[in-house]
């Protein structure tokens, strides 16, 4: 993992400095609410429906086991006892006092992290497949590029006030699981005919009332150009980005109205300027940082380990765990093992302290005291030998995180919704809990196969329904929460925007709908066929004749 | 100036420290039972109920003031939308957390 050297140490704690100052003026009535709020939200605190709510980032979605053990204690000293995990790989806290915030950021900076920019028009938390450095399918672990951005990106004067906020994504592996089409920049690790690593590059994807799928910008640009490259396309994007008009303001309505071909175009012509001052870190500082991220020590074990198959064979839930929450890692005889947040009835990607305090010791025990956030809100142990999945398993089922569901039905991503959140329409959570109580039954979700439902609250989209197999928008219908099922979404390398089906329904109805998609996949897959590939080949017609039934 | 309203309305706001969502009463207080709420049935009587409000935001009681359609049912008042309903209530999950507990939790 990345430690902080005297500088990043140095900013972070200024920062909280000047924030306790800020409050301080704040309570006493020095600054206004309108002088103060642009000030919070630069420490990631918004003002939610009930109370503050603090976002924390969690860069790339990495924690070491002590990172997370300092979440669970301020979860338990300032909040009220959880914590919520986003599909940005970030935390959110509910409930913490104003006068408190400073204290928690300094808990924060104390284990380095931090909140800032986790809010506002600046270049946010870079995200990145939760399996990095730890799957077999990966042709370079993207975190050392992540952690290169996060350092060019944190502070950046240019960027600090852009447009709109900017969110990018990198994955290094085939498959791909952070959403990178769906991100204002997505980067692709990949490796040229000479053998060099590079990245492709696309721009303008995004999610909110409008979704559009990002487009490829340069196929292979060199590891040495990251940075320039990335300060020329924000450039342009910066210089020419729509202020006017907040629904118009993100980067996709740029590329969309400039068309991707001049929107290149431009980034070239900005990068030729701009590409020979030191932007670039030389090739020590990028060896330097990588160093931070060698693989762990790790002995090649057996991948034939008797105990597990034993297990599996006497146990469904232990064999649903092992084939759904556990993944080929690039060492023999380790798997990287997803612990599903998403327990049936329970509430999408929250977590008690006391749940975070174990897997902070089940990291240090079982996975080289390392975790993973991933966006669809799960936490990751990435590296456990495959001899200790029987013993892991148990431990996790015993404190209700073992449901074996990842990638299945249950395993929704759902935002925070009117529970919480001052922006939403409708609520999101419970939809997720009726969804997952209906089809609490392992056999059934087993048979139903992979299958991914996500629920957002509003247009904005923070529960990315426009990626989901099944997608969900909750809408304001005179004033009653309203819900809209859409199907055939991708987040993943053959990304899709999903289509709406037809009118909405209500809270019962919206779980029926889902039902009735799922019987129809059912009874009309073909041989292997998951739900996906059976909706595009089948087309929408067939389910909305069995959700509204025939016109 | 008056403010244009078609039927009754309350006001809203977070208290500064902790953000919870509280009622301004008959008396300029603010609760947070939402059954204690004032009602402004007119708009002269939403313009004197605004006026103590952000004079509470000023003297940085409370945040985010803001005035919201009411029904009023018998003696029951409660916020119209669903919205401003949720505010009034907690969160409908995690009812062993929050103030969807007990409407008196601190």
């Amino acid at each position: 993992m990345y430690a902080y050297d005297t500088f990043d140490h140095a900013m972070v704690n200024a920062r909280v400095a000047e924030f306790r100052d800020q409050v301080e003026r704040r309570m006493n009535g020095e600054l206004t609410e309108e002088e103060f709020r642009p000030l919070r939200l630069m420490n990631g605190l918004y003002l939610q429906l009930h109370a503050y709510m603090l976002r924390v980032a969690i860069p790339y979605g990495t924690l070491s086991a002590d990172q997370m053990r300092k979440l669970a204690h301020i979860a338990r000293k300032y909040d009220k006892g959880y914590g919520h995990f986003t599909t940005r790989q970030n935390i959110q806290y509910n409930w913490p006092k104003l006068s408190e915030t400073p204290d928690i950021l300094q808990e924060l900076a104390d284990v380095e992290m931090h909140a800032v920019q986790t809010s506002g028009n600046c270049i946010r938390n870079v995200t990145t497949d939760q399996f990095a450095g730890a799957t077999a399918d990966e042709v370079a672990d993207p975190r050392p590029y992540a952690e290169l951005i996060r350092q060019w990106s944190s502070f950046h004067p240019e960027f600090s006030f852009l447009p709109r906020k900017f969110k990018i994504a990198i994955t290094g592996a085939k498959e791909d699981r952070a959403a990178i089409k769906w991100h204002d920049i997505g980067l692709v690790v990949k490796e040229n005919n000479e053998g060099e690593i590079g990245f492709e590059v696309l721009a303008g994807g995004g999610m909110g009332r409008t979704p559009v799928i990002a487009k490829t910008v340069r196929d292979f640009l060199p590891v040495q150009d990251l940075l320039s490259y990335l300060e020329a396309m924000l450039r342009v994007y910066n210089e020419q980005g729509r202020r006017d008009n907040k629904y118009k303001a993100r980067i996709k309505i740029l590329v969309e109205a400039m068309g991707v071909e001049e929107y290149t175009r431009q980034v070239e012509a900005e990068w030729e300027k701009i590409r020979h001052i030191p932007i670039d870190v030389p090739e020590e500082e990028i060896a330097r940082i990588k160093a931070f991220f060698a693989p762990p020590p790790l002995a090649v074990l057996s991948n034939d380990v008797p105990s597990v198959d034993e297990l599996a064979s006497k146990n469904f839930i232990f064999k649903s765990w092992l084939a759904n929450n556990t993944g080929a890692h690039k060492v023999p005889g380790y798997s990287n093992v997803t612990i599903s947040l998403k327990p049936h009835g329970g509430i999408p990607g929250d977590a008690s302290d006391e749940q975070m305090d174990l897997v902070a010791d089940l990291a240090d025990h079982y996975s080289q005291s390392e975790i993973r956030v991933s966006h669809e809100q799960n936490l990751i142990l990435p590296h456990v030998a495959k001899k200790d999945l029987p013993e892991l398993w148990q431990k996790l089922d015993e404190a209700g995180l073992g449901t074996p569901n990842a990638g299945l039905l249950t395993d929704i991503i759902a935002c925070p919704g009117l529970d919480y959140c001052s922006l939403a329409n409708t609520r999101s959570i419970p939809i997720a809990q009726m969804i997952t109580e209906r089809f609490d039954d392992m056999k059934r979700l087993m048979d139903i196969g992979p299958l991914k439902i996500k629920i957002s609250g509003c247009i904005n989209s923070c529960g990315h329904h426009h990626a989901g197999h099944i997608g969900i928008l909750g809408v304001d219908r005179r004033g009653a929460e309203n819900y809209q099922i859409l199907l055939g979404g991708s987040g993943a390398e053959d990304a899709s925007k999903a289509a709406i089906l037809g009118p909405g329904f209500d809270e019962n109805g919206i779980v029926d709908a889902v039902e009735k998609v799922v019987a129809v996949y059912l009874g009309e897959r073909e041989e292997g066929e998951e739900f996906l590939a059976a909706y595009r080949r089948l087309g929408p017609d067939t389910f909305k004749e069995a959700v509204y039934g025939a016109h | 100036m008056a403010k244009k309203i078609t039927g009754p309305q309350l006001i809203l706001a977070n208290r500064l420290d902790d953000g919870r969502a509280v009622f301004l009463t008959a008396a300029g207080e603010w609760s947070k039972q939402v059954a204690e709420a004032a009602v402004a049935n007119n708009e002269e009587e939403l313009t004197g109920l605004l006026s103590v409000a952000q004079a509470a935001e000023v003297s940085n009681h409370v945040v985010s003031v803001t005035p919201v359609a009411a029904d009023v049912d018998g003696g029951a008042v409660a916020p119209a939308h669903i919205k401003f309903a949720m505010q009034s209530k907690g969160p409908s999950v995690r009812s062993d957390l929050g103030y969807q507990v007990s409407p008196n939790w601190e």
